[in-house]
């Protein structure tokens, strides 16, 4: 782990870096998808050419290998230079980079990881209509012909898939046994034949997610990661990085961006309320918890000692805080809050529009294992309290 | 810290077994000194240990655990003013008998006497002054001690709810300032006070993180064993979910805790708001913990034979001794305001 010095002089290095390559007045830019996508990948080629945008990826990669007190420190500037978060790429760097690092070949690593670095862009086909929080009762079909997989089906909540040039597909190869037993994992390509996308108009006016329709899609054997029926394990791995690693940066920003519910609060003239006074104070300590809470997450990681729903209780954690935090801004704001103003595309969780902010705090309430699934996982596997019978059964198909 | 925090986590739990619930007074006291617990922030020239508040935080946390009498905290408080107090002539003797069991006890409110020569008032929340030789009083320029049979002194007890810890009111009426116990003065004595402060907050924490810790799995371990409708409370979704809440809070407040005592934290407030801050916001989370933990146990969280209701009455007097969670959160939030937007 770097000095404190260390620290400091990598502070002021990412601090110059920001002030001469971060974009400018891009909030006022971002009003439609086209410019958000033309901002998003500009800012990550700088940012990878940097080496600031995967720090916490190994060292064997480039931009990677910073211990947790670097990557803090470049993840606060970011923040605190109010420049963009890496909305589009995020799929890419955390979900796919995560589970790329765990499961494939050293060929395959070779082949995909730099290429995120160049900006290839990866989505995340996992959930479908009838399996969100029961993941494990995926339905899209993969038939086995020769050296190839033949898919069906349909998958949704797919953040960016709409962009995405490969995708992270959950699929099932086979209906025996335990429903999670069925399941296998692949690299799909976005541009192969057979694969439609359709966004998905939020109730904030954007389209970060979408469906993806996959009628007789062919993806190579060779693009499966782990074996035949492993799907879930793999799995796993995707889903462990959204609920650990991006918590870090994610809470980072929060502490960030606290300035803004200040600002609101001001705005309004509120600053001398004694109950607005207490309920700043309140998630001032709510949100440097939760990036203590990540903090200490990431030293366990690293030094082995993860137990299975730690990373629930960061994002449970995480979830609850943010929704506090956009609660506050829109309470303060009022009616203000309540005119229609146009949102930033790609703003991420804080952009100010406090009831775009609101309902987009839901993304991570729901989104990746929602916040009832998140406490199954910390009562059981952490509290040791039991899980709900197997045998409960209704008529028909559970499938 | 040079002790190994599991080392002294055991030798704690050795004395202060899990569930081991409300050990006697005396015992504990006897105990405490006999492990030499008293030495720990002593600096090393003085015969001590030298441990920083890392170590006592892991003590306090133990005694939390099992709610044990308060006693500890205030001799710990007499140990540290002691200590700091470098141009006081008594100080290796003082620090020999307190090391030596001598009980020394303090206001864990706060509160003062008036007078530079004479001293009047009424110093409450004294743990266990019937049984200590002197109260150590630290107004904002004076810190003295105080034998608790000086002519003019009385001492009664405080009726209080929470009946892990006594707690006393020590009335001095124009009791006279003896100058060879006269601690400390002036600038020196209001630096050692601010330390003190912030001891009692880092303590009165740890005790809530250990209590509350201890709390919610007593609650889990009932809602195990407890059966009705042919299965284990456990079982009940909603019931896991809300102890899962709990849980969540409790580690967040750990993490907080944990964070600032190692300074690393970004908090936008004045360094020295910053353990109380943390404090509240820990003992306000035992509040919460508890008042869950009575609801979950139901009709046996009522009875004054469980536990349950000791750990809540322990934790809502935690939330007042270092201040309120709403002056706290004011606090906080004031000065936020001003450094943020």
């Amino acid at each position: 782990m770097s000095g404190t010095a260390d620290l400091k002089g990598l502070r002021q290095e990412v601090r110059a870096w920001l002030e001469a390559n971060a974009p400018k007045d891009w909030r006022e830019a971002a009003t439609d998808q086209g410019r958000f996508l033309e901002i998003q990948r500009g800012w990550f080629r700088k940012l990878a050419d940097a080496g600031y945008a995967v720090p916490h990826w190994p060292a064997n990669w480039p931009g990677g290998g910073r211990s947790l007190g670097e990557q803090k420190v470049i993840y606060e500037e970011i923040a605190r230079a109010d420049a963009p978060r890496l909305i589009l790429t995020f799929v890419s760097t955390y979900h796919a980079a995560a589970t790329l690092l765990e499961w494939a070949s050293a060929e395959q690593q070779a082949e995909l990881l730099p290429r995120i670095l160049e900006g290839e862009l990866w989505c995340q086909g996992f959930s479908e209509p009838n399996a969100g929080s029961d993941l494990a009762a995926v339905k899209t079909k993969a038939e086995r012909r020769g050296d190839v997989y033949v898919i069906n089906g349909q998958k949704t909540w797919s953040t960016m898939a709409q962009y995405a040039d490969k995708c992270l597909l959950l699929v099932r190869t086979s209906s025996d046994g335990a429903k999670q037993a069925g399941l296998t994992f692949l690299l799909m390509d976005m541009r192969a034949k057979g694969v439609t996308t359709r966004p998905i108009d939020q109730v904030t006016g954007d389209e970060e997610f979408a469906e993806l329709f996959l009628d007789d899609v062919e993806v190579p054997v060779s693009a499966r990661l782990g074996g035949e029926g492993q799907g879930w394990q793999v799995a796993q791995s995707t889903l462990a990085s959204e609920r650990g690693l991006t918590l870090l940066e994610l809470s980072e920003r929060l502490r960030g961006s606290l300035w803004r519910v200040g600002q609101a609060i001001k705005g309004r003239g509120r600053q001398a309320d004694a109950g607005i006074q207490r309920d700043f104070g309140q998630l001032v300590l709510r949100v440097e918890a939760c990036c203590a809470l990540a903090d200490q997450f990431l030293l366990k990681r690293i030094a082995g000692e993860e137990k299975v729903g730690d990373a629930s209780i960061v994002k449970l954690f995480y979830a609850r805080v943010l929704r506090e935090f956009t609660k506050l801004g829109l309470r303060v704001e009022g009616m203000a809050a309540q005119l229609r103003e146009p949102i930033t595309y790609g703003g991420g969780q804080e952009t100010g529009n406090w009831m775009a902010d609101f309902m987009n705090s839901y993304a991570w309430s729901i989104a990746g294992g929602s916040d009832e699934i998140q406490r199954n996982i910390i009562s059981e596997r952490l509290l040791g309290m039991p899980r709900e019978p197997k045998d409960w059964k209704v008529p028909g198909n559970s499938l | 810290m040079k002790i190994d925090r599991v080392e002294l986590q055991d030798s704690a739990r050795r004395i202060f077994a899990e569930g081991a619930l409300m050990p006697d007074r005396d015992k504990s006291w006897d105990s405490i000194v006999e492990m030499g617990w008293l030495a720990l922030s002593v600096p090393e020239d003085l015969g001590g240990l030298g441990e920083e508040r890392e170590a006592l935080a892991i003590l306090h946390m133990e005694l939390g655990r099992v709610l044990a009498p308060a006693s500890f905290l205030a001799a710990a408080l007499a140990v540290e003013a002691i200590a700091g107090a470098e141009g006081f002539a008594g100080r290796e003797e003082w620090i020999g008998r307190l090391i030596g069991g001598e009980l020394v006890t303090a206001s864990l409110g706060g509160s003062a006497a008036e007078g530079e020569t004479a001293l009047s008032g009424t110093l409450d929340a004294v743990p266990d002054a019937d049984k200590a030789s002197h109260v150590l009083m630290a107004s904002e320029t004076l810190i003295v001690l105080v034998p608790t049979d000086a002519a003019g002194l009385s001492v009664a007890e405080q009726t209080i709810w929470d009946d892990s810890r006594r707690l006393f009111t020590v009335t001095l009426a124009n009791v006279a300032v003896d100058d060879a116990l006269v601690v400390s003065r002036g600038p020196e004595a209001a630096r050692i006070i601010e330390g003190l402060r912030e001891h009692l907050y880092v303590a009165l924490a740890a005790d809530s993180l250990g209590g509350a810790a201890a709390l919610l799995s007593l609650t889990i371990d009932y809602l195990q064993m407890r059966r009705q409708f042919g299965r284990p409370l456990a079982l009940f979704q909603a019931l896991k979910h809300r102890c899962a809440d709990l849980k969540a809070l409790l580690d967040g407040a750990q993490a907080l805790f944990d964070t600032s005592l190692a300074g690393r934290t970004g908090l936008p407030i004045d360094r020295g708001s910053e353990a109380g801050a943390v404090m509240s916001h820990v003992a306000n989370t035992y509040a919460t913990v508890a008042e869950e933990a009575v609801q979950l146990h139901g009709g046996i969280g009522l009875t004054a034979e469980h536990h349950c209701h000791r750990f809540q009455k322990r934790a809502l007097l935690n939330g007042v001794l270092g201040g309120t969670n709403d002056d706290w959160l004011q606090v906080v939030g004031k000065q936020a305001l001003e450094r943020l937007g």
